[in-house]
């Protein structure tokens, strides 16, 4: 008997099915777009609505998701640092959205612009993340009307990779384009990347819908993603998630292309389970990593890119649970093909808290992945027939040449994790896995050192922020 | 000795026995006040114990209550102004800019089920609505939830006016990023972590 253990067996007739039920709700349900300026884009297009519920016909969605691109291009500051999403390569950025940091003794405290700071130099001097988050931590020490403005300018002063552009409402996602202009000038090249969440079941919120609108028109790429919490905001079933989730990513995609065709997107799809003993939010399961498997077919099958969720663990310390969650949601989607994941360092509980040791060790987690989705070399060197016949049963592989060329790249060299024998494990000063992140911690700080930019460039974006926050 | 079979129907979410049971009492003469208290909310006593202790879970729990409020319907009619309808008024909602609702809803009917009116504003709530519905269903405790980072400080300006506004009504936050401290800093008279703390701290505001 042939054992299948695949999660979902790439049969186009289930993928058929999701869609076809998917396009069922969109006609029948609608989705809710509390957006006047949303609802005129649909009405003005001719799409039936009511009330703020807008209903899609089949031909809609065929004809939005056939002008989306298969993959694109965003530019860093530094060129040699620009990202390709969809072409194959797996993107990663850091946490995204926590207001909390929880510390190695366990406590937990908000979060600051200084924590913002660390973690954009923590980004910076990353071989594994690609891209900056537009939220890292939410800083509590500053205005909340005007906290995106000093998480760009921090960004993009500490950093020169690519940016995320805000979506905390209208205003903040104009701000990002503005300051992002001043580095490329005015460009429908895409400069940036923006996550939009619907709001589930079957609806948007009215600040996610504006900021998509102004991304889409300005041609920057957007996430569009839903999730429901499954038995509370959605069926308890990963059936019926994927088909109420799916609904209003579809969606919102297509008012991404009937404001500018073109413009592109990232399909974002998940679903979590609900803790029944509270109704509190759990991510981090098996059932979290069989929506990122399932989602990651349903992209291919729309020949678009995907996003998934990243590090998620719902512990809150470096200990066996964080580790062992996390290694489940990245591994799964690293293994199905993701194109792009979000909270791929430094998350804790429900994605409620960001900790800097876990970032670090996140970080061996995220490049080991990196490591295993690299495909392997079978050309006639890496074969090394001559060197077997020669070598025989006698050989020590260790004194030749074709070792020695290989012998600092050929295998994933972890950063945290030990691979000391036991006396040696049993010496160290610092044994345990926070303490020693911690060590790699400081080291990484006080070795960093800020990117190059213009200094006429930095005094006008500074120049920006300070007028926006009428300082 | 079927008061107790009408507590035993809402344990076991059986709201079609628990209106049946909750007739036939009130129609054969059983004191109206056994049905209620020894019925009815003793058993949400029990349910909610069930719920804090992990034993029994959301849907269940919200199943019961839902059985609990079907019994209490019936008995509404017959309630004197004497009789005590309610344990307490508490106006409950999603501040203003917020649209979460899963909170707010899981703490409004798990009040209810303790034997609260509950007041539901829904989600994006004005710091007004909550004041003027306060006063005109002089509620003891207005409940405030809150999901995102950025709508916490509507939570401060709820609280703010409800104080500018003289009221007595006691005010009580709760939602993911909010804390104990948050709570502290904008002066609220409480904040709990999950559903069944937010009933034990209304109850302990009204004693």
């Amino acid at each position: 008997m042939m054992i299948n253990r695949a999660i979902i067996n790439f049969d186009k007739s289930i993928l058929d099915q999701i869609h076809n039920r998917s396009l069922e709700l969109l006609q029948d349900c609608g989705i809710r777009f509390p957006s006047e300026k949303a609802l005129e884009v649909f009405r003005s297009k001719g799409f039936r609505a009511n009330g703020q519920t807008v209903y899609f016909e089949e031909k809609a969605i065929i004809d939005a998701l056939g002008t989306v691109p298969a993959q694109f291009t965003i530019k860093a500051r530094n060129p040699e640092k620009s990202i390709c999403i969809g072409g194959g390569d797996y993107m990663m950025a850091p946490g995204y959205g926590p207001p909390f940091i929880i510390e190695t003794t366990g406590e937990k405290r908000d979060a600051t612009l200084e924590d913002v700071h660390k973690f954009c130099k923590l980004v910076q001097t990353s071989k594994c993340l690609d891209f900056n988050s537009s939220i890292v931590v939410q800083p509590n020490d500053v205005p909340t009307e005007t906290a995106h403005l000093d998480i760009l300018l921090g960004t993009i002063l500490l950093t020169d990779k690519p940016l995320m552009g805000s979506t905390s409402s209208e205003v903040a996602a104009l701000d990002s384009l503005r300051l992002a202009e001043k580095i490329w000038g005015n460009t429908n090249d895409p400069v940036m990347i923006s996550l939009v969440d619907s709001l589930s079941p079957l609806q948007y919120a009215d600040e996610s819908v504006e900021s998509l609108m102004v991304y889409a028109k300005a041609g920057q790429p957007v996430v569009v993603h839903s999730a429901c919490s499954l038995g509370t905001t959605g069926p308890i079933t990963i059936a019926g998630s994927l088909v109420i989730s799916n609904a209003t990513t579809l969606a919102g995609i297509c008012l991404s292309q009937l404001l500018n065709p073109g413009t592109p997107i990232v399909y974002g799809l998940g679903g979590s389970p609900t803790e029944m003993r509270t109704g509190g939010y759990v991510n981090a399961s098996p059932e979290d990593a069989k929506h990122t498997a399932i989602v990651t077919a349903l992209a291919r099958y729309y020949g678009i890119p995907c996003r998934s969720q990243g590090a998620l663990t719902e512990s809150f310390c470096l200990d066996y649970q964080a580790g062992m969650e996390s290694a489940m949601m990245m591994t799964t989607a690293a293994l199905s093909g993701v194109d792009v994941s979000l909270h791929t360092c430094g998350t804790y509980g429900s994605m409620l808290a960001m900790s800097f040791e876990k970032f670090i060790a996140d970080e061996d987690l995220c490049g080991s992945l990196k490591k295993l989705i690299k495909p392997v070399e079978f050309s006639e060197e890496a074969f090394a027939m001559d060197l077997i016949k020669e070598l025989g049963t006698s050989g020590n592989y260790l004194m030749q040449n074709h070792t020695m060329k290989r012998c600092r790249t050929a295998f994933f060299e972890p950063v945290l994790s030990t691979r000391a024998i036991h006396i040696k494990w049993q010496q160290m000063e610092l044994r345990e896995m926070d303490k020693r992140a911690g060590k790699i911690l400081a080291d990484r700080l006080s070795s960093y050192e800020k990117p190059d930019i213009d200094p006429m460039l930095e005094r006008d974006l500074v120049r920006y922020v300070e007028q926006r926050k009428g300082v | 000795m079927t008061v107790k079979e009408i507590f035993d129907a809402v344990l076991a979410f059986d709201e079609a026995t628990v209106t049946g049971k909750t007739q036939a009492e009130l129609d054969g003469g059983t004191d109206i006040d056994a049905i209620l208290n020894d019925g009815l909310i003793s058993a949400m006593d029990e349910v909610g114990e069930r719920f804090s202790s992990g034993e029994l879970f959301v849907p269940e729990m919200l199943m019961a209550a839902q059985a609990m409020k079907a019994g209490l319907a019936i008995l509404k009619p017959h309630l004197s102004a004497g009789q005590s309808q309610s344990k307490g008024v508490v106006v409950i909602g999603t501040v203003k800019g917020d649209l979460h609702d899963i909170g707010k809803n899981l703490v409004s009917m798990m009040m209810e089920g303790a034997g609260f009116e509950v007041v539901d504003l829904g989600v994006d709530v004005e710091s007004e609505a909550f004041v003027k519905t306060a006063a005109e269903k002089n509620a003891q405790v207005i409940a405030l939830s809150a999901l995102l980072t950025t709508t916490m400080p509507s939570m401060e300006s709820t609280v703010k006016a409800v104080k500018e506004a003289g009221m007595a009504t006691r005010t009580i936050i709760g939602g993911a990023p909010v804390t104990q401290a948050f709570a502290d800093q904008i002066g609220a008279d409480g904040y709990s972590a999950d559903a069944p703390g937010a009933v034990k701290l209304v109850k302990e505001l009204v004693a």
